[in-house]
């Protein structure tokens, strides 16, 4: 497949996904669940989204796996655009983007065995005869640290870490180009979840993966992710290299973010932002406030952020924010 | 990292673990079955009735009163230890017949539910799969038109076109009996269809064959096998209802509910003719019942 | 610093069993908490550690039938919870200690109005002395809704449930339990189910009620970042025993237990550096529990004295104490 330049393996442009959720006086009403996103991940490195609800990051993964159609935009991967639903996609594509759901006891058949579970990549996309799916699903267990025997248990049998860690396995069970991993952690204690992330970080080394990381849990996503995007209400406030984005958040809905992270040390408690206390309720995405989404919360405030949504700038190189605080830098240049 | 040995271990062991989800949880699907007593009541009913039908012809202590038979000396001899349920007015032995009646209950409820339960299921899974479309539309509407016949009626209707054989009184209970499993299998697949483990095995890349046969189909049974246990309470008492009134299983085989209608004028001071009959018909029904009961408990509780 | 003398809750070597087909779950080993008047306590322990049995077991809201307590006493106010009649426990539910669970859609009927469930819960915690007129059940209901910052409370009492945010109905229920004078209050989690920012919010919210009304809390958690936020001292949960306890301060800067110490390795932070591999092993079975210490599978430093029998909770500094014969002789 041919590649652009920069590595980039995903290349997200101006994606829109609305939901029409019916009608009243002035036409039809829609969730602007993603409302115009840019974004790219090079081959390689894990991307971290993250947001609250209704920021619209679950939304841009399901686009991309081909779950839903674009509104409008593009989202090309290894150069072409895929922006169909997955049932009109190639096999071929199916198989080198996967998805890890946040709900481990959703996500796997609980009237299967892990064995049947595991085959299903390997019987759709290989001709792999049958005498050889045994080794390879030893194999494969063995990749995530789970013994041979897990093969004849069922999903409602084993913990919530061990159902995320075989979810994994089938993700990766074709050595997809690109993973897209939606809050794999969020359900799991604190000590499965150390687990789990240092597994995943093992494996992308070893299969050389790319990884789009999605979670609410900035702490997690300090360790896990090169870059990191921050999203507010389908739109994208900040864009930064990961120790960046903690050390000199600019984005006031960052700073909001990362000072109400609870932590547990005071190295971490120093480095919080002290001026912004989250205030206000975070606005349905049916009512997106105008200009802005953010201005009703932010403190910095100015008469323009009610009216007129902000471009994106460039702050420093690979430091992107939306936000008119900064609008005067992009003037000065 | 593992060795070889332990490998070929886990493959040995492959070899003798039983595969089935069902099998694999025994001790606790009993558990959750018998956690109810009743449930083993109706268990042991069942049991006892099915173990006398297929034994029937054997079992029975006067073989040769379900044929043609007569003996007026003996009739309408009152419950003893030679006749357990007394005679009939022509001198048969309750008892047996009641017995053997089963048979013809048993098989008219396991041919139904072996015609319907497969085509119901099957249409269900369609429709619910392509809700919203005109598959689902289509099939719908049929199976509400047919839900929205009494049952009894239809049956009757049927067998009173046709010849009163047992044959043609199942054929009758068949037509209308496929649409309560559409109904409810459609319900169940329509929303298993949006779990993720679907949507997991739609995005590698599963055929539309695949998805609802070998991802959605299985968790949509459990309602489906309660439902036939106490379908076959139903349709034993249905089948029933249509002997009463002559349609079924012609004299002199018997069957249960024309056994209560003979002897119905003999009421009441030979009350054993109809009364015996009936609470056989009871009995089946309770058991029946109450297996249903425990089978809901055992495969749709998510009880530890 | 408010001097806290009189101690509230003491709970002592609880142990609480469950009933299911193979036998008995036993959840609770030996649970030792104490809470004082006006304190804020943290409970911290993973999914399954039994930080919701404890919760009810000192409201007595077990599932009926099911569990089994085989010893063990839940001092309140000096009166033990296991042997109280159920009509004083009655007072102790609607007059002494008030809950706020973790999902707050699940916590609200929505098929009655706010102002409904708040008033219901103000009419069965007054007395006959109380005297309470619909009027003054409306004024108490309005004031305790202002006092979580909701906005437009008058509104807000003729609302249901559906009609508000994950927040605003966590916000109701922290208003049903402070609509009358309380003396504990015990959070289960109140934040999980919301948004990071939002959970920020109901904590502040929580510690400055708390403060304002000298009211003790106990705050049930499985964030140790939460807890050392929000709380006066911490206890630690592991397999329904408590294996360490102190003042957030000493927590952290000097944790003892082996798990203590794995737990705080595991929780990534802000400032980078990568996240500890965990602890090897999973949960102990609680129908089989190892004998003598319920960690010593996940032990790197488990020694035979481990098996013997469970170690007790030992001061081996000032508030800080700690269940390990690692630190004992």
């Amino acid at each position: 497949m041919k590649q652009t330049k920069n590595n980039e393996i995903l290349k997200i442009e101006k994606l829109k996904k609305y939901f029409n959720v019916g009608k009243d006086k002035k036409g039809p009403i829609y969730v602007r669940a993603v409302d115009g996103v840019d974004l790219n991940i090079k081959d390689g490195e894990t991307l971290g989204l993250v947001g609250e609800s209704g920021s619209g990051k679950s939304t841009i993964a399901y686009t991309v796996v081909g779950m839903y159609r674009p509104t409008s935009g593009q989202i090309m991967f290894k150069g072409k655009n895929i922006g169909i639903e997955a049932s009109r996609r190639a096999l071929s594509l199916k198989k080198e983007i996967q998805i890890v759901f946040q709900d481990p006891g959703s996500s796997l058949n609980p009237r299967q065995t892990i064995e049947q579970i595991l085959t299903l990549p390997f019987r759709i996309h290989t001709q792999t005869p049958k005498r050889q799916f045994r080794k390879k699903m030893v194999e494969l267990l063995e990749k995530v640290e789970l013994s041979p025997d897990y093969l004849y248990k069922s999903p409602p049998s084993i913990g919530g870490g061990e159902k995320q860690m075989v979810a994994i396995a089938r993700a990766m069970a074709l050595n997809p180009s690109l993973i897209i991993l939606d809050e794999p952690t969020s359900a799991l204690d604190v000590s499965v979840q150390a687990k789990i992330i240092n597994k995943l970080i093992d494996l992308q080394k070893e299969m050389n993966l790319t990884y789009l990381f999605i979670t609410h849990d900035l702490s997690l996503m300090r360790n896990v992710a090169d870059r990191i995007a921050i999203m507010y209400l389908g739109k994208i406030c900040e864009v930064a290299e990961s120790a960046t984005f903690f050390e000199k958040p600019i984005h006031p809905y960052t700073q909001m973010l990362i000072s109400s992270v609870p932590v547990v040390t005071k190295e971490e408690e120093n480095l919080k932002p002290k001026k912004v206390i989250s205030t206000g309720e975070i606005p349905s995405p049916v009512n997106i406030p105008p200009g802005c989404s953010f201005h009703p919360r932010c403190l910095y405030k100015m008469p323009i952020c009610s009216k007129i949504d902000p471009e994106m700038i460039e702050f420093s190189p690979g430091h992107i924010v939306r936000c008119h605080l900064f609008a005067k830098l992009e003037n000065k240049k | 990292m593992r060795n070889s040995n332990q490998l070929n271990n886990s493959i040995a062991i492959s070899l003798v673990r039983p595969k089935s989800i069902f099998w694999l949880n025994l001790g606790k699907n009993w558990y959750k079955f018998s956690w109810n007593r009743l449930s083993i009541v109706g268990l042991v009913i069942v049991t006892g009735i099915i173990i006398s039908a297929i034994f029937a012809p054997w079992i029975i202590p006067y073989p040769e009163h379900v044929g043609p038979f007569v003996d007026f000396e003996n009739a309408l001899q009152a419950p003893s230890l030679q006749y357990l349920f007394g005679t009939d007015n022509i001198g048969r032995d309750i008892f047996s017949r009641v017995i053997f009646a089963f048979r013809g209950a048993l098989i008219m409820a396991v041919l139904v539910l072996a015609l319907v339960v497969p085509l119901g299921v099957f249409l269900g899974l369609i429709a619910g799969n392509f809700k919203d479309t005109w598959i689902d539309n289509v099939i719908m509407r049929i199976t509400d038109i047919f839900l929205s016949v009494p049952p009894l009626i239809l049956a009757l209707a049927i067998a009173a076109v046709l010849k009163p054989t047992l044959t043609n009184a199942m054929i009758a209970i068949s037509i209308m009996w496929w649409s309560w499993y559409t109904r409810l299998v459609y319900g169940m697949a329509s929303s298993i269809r949006k779990e993720y483990f679907v949507v997991a095995a739609s995005l590698m890349g599963a055929s539309k064959f695949h998805i609802i046969f070998r991802e959605i189909l299985p968790n949509c049974m459990s309602p489906v096998f309660t439902k036939m246990a106490l379908d076959v309470g139903w349709i034993i008492l249905i089948g029933a209802s249509l002997s009463f009134v002559g349609l079924g299983e012609q004299p002199p085989i018997p069957a249960l509910g024309q056994m209560v209608s003979d002897g119905a004028r003999y009421m009441p001071i030979f009350w054993w003719m109809t009364i015996f009959p009936a609470l056989a018909i009871v009995l089946a029904i309770l058991g029946f019942n109450l297996l249903g009961d425990g089978i809901r408990d055992m495969l749709e509780t998510g009880v530890e | 610093m408010k001097t806290k003398e009189d101690i509230l809750l003491n709970i002592k070597d609880l142990h609480v069993w469950y009933r299911v087909y193979s036998g008995y779950l036993k959840v609770l080993n030996g649970i030792r908490l104490m809470v004082r008047e006006g304190e804020r306590v943290g409970l911290v322990g993973e999914a399954g550690c039994g930080k919701t049995t404890t919760m009810k077991s000192i409201l007595q809201i077990l599932p009926p039938g099911d569990f089994h307590i085989p010893q063990g006493q839940i001092f309140y106010k000096g009166q033990d919870v296991l042997k109280m009649s159920f009509k004083e426990l009655l007072r102790l539910r609607s007059r002494e200690i008030a809950v706020i669970f973790q999902d707050p859609t699940a916590a609200l009927n929505p098929v009655f109005t706010i102002g409904n469930q708040i008033g219901d819960v103000i009419k069965y915690s007054a007395t006959f002395k109380d005297n309470v007129h619909k009027e003054k059940i409306k004024t108490q209901s309005i004031k305790a809704l202002k006092e979580v910052y909701l906005p437009d409370p008058e509104r807000m009492y003729i609302n249901y449930p559906f009609q508000l945010s994950g927040g605003m109905r966590q916000r109701v229920c922290i208003a049903i339990a402070i609509s009358s004078p309380r003396n504990l209050l015990i959070a289960d989690e109140p934040g999980t189910s919301l948004d990071v920012t939002i959970q920020d919010q109901i904590h502040r919210l929580l510690n400055e009620l708390v403060e304002k009304r000298n009211t003790a809390i106990i705050l049930i958690t499985h964030s140790l970042g939460v807890a050392r936020e929000m709380t006066d001292r911490i206890y630690v949960m592991y397999a329904g025993t408590i294996v360490e306890t102190a003042t957030p301060e000493i927590l952290f800067k000097n944790p003892v237990h082996p798990y203590t110490k794995g737990l705080l390795a595991s929780v990534p932070k802000i400032s980078g550096g990568g996240i500890a591999r965990g602890i090897p092993g999973k949960l102990p079975s609680y129908l089989n529990p190892p004998s003598g210490c319920r960690f010593k599978l996940r032990c790197e430093q488990e020694k035979p004295i481990c098996s013997e029998k469970p170690p007790q909770l030992l001061e081996i500094e000032k508030d800080h104490l700690v269940a390990c014969y690692l630190t004992q002789r």
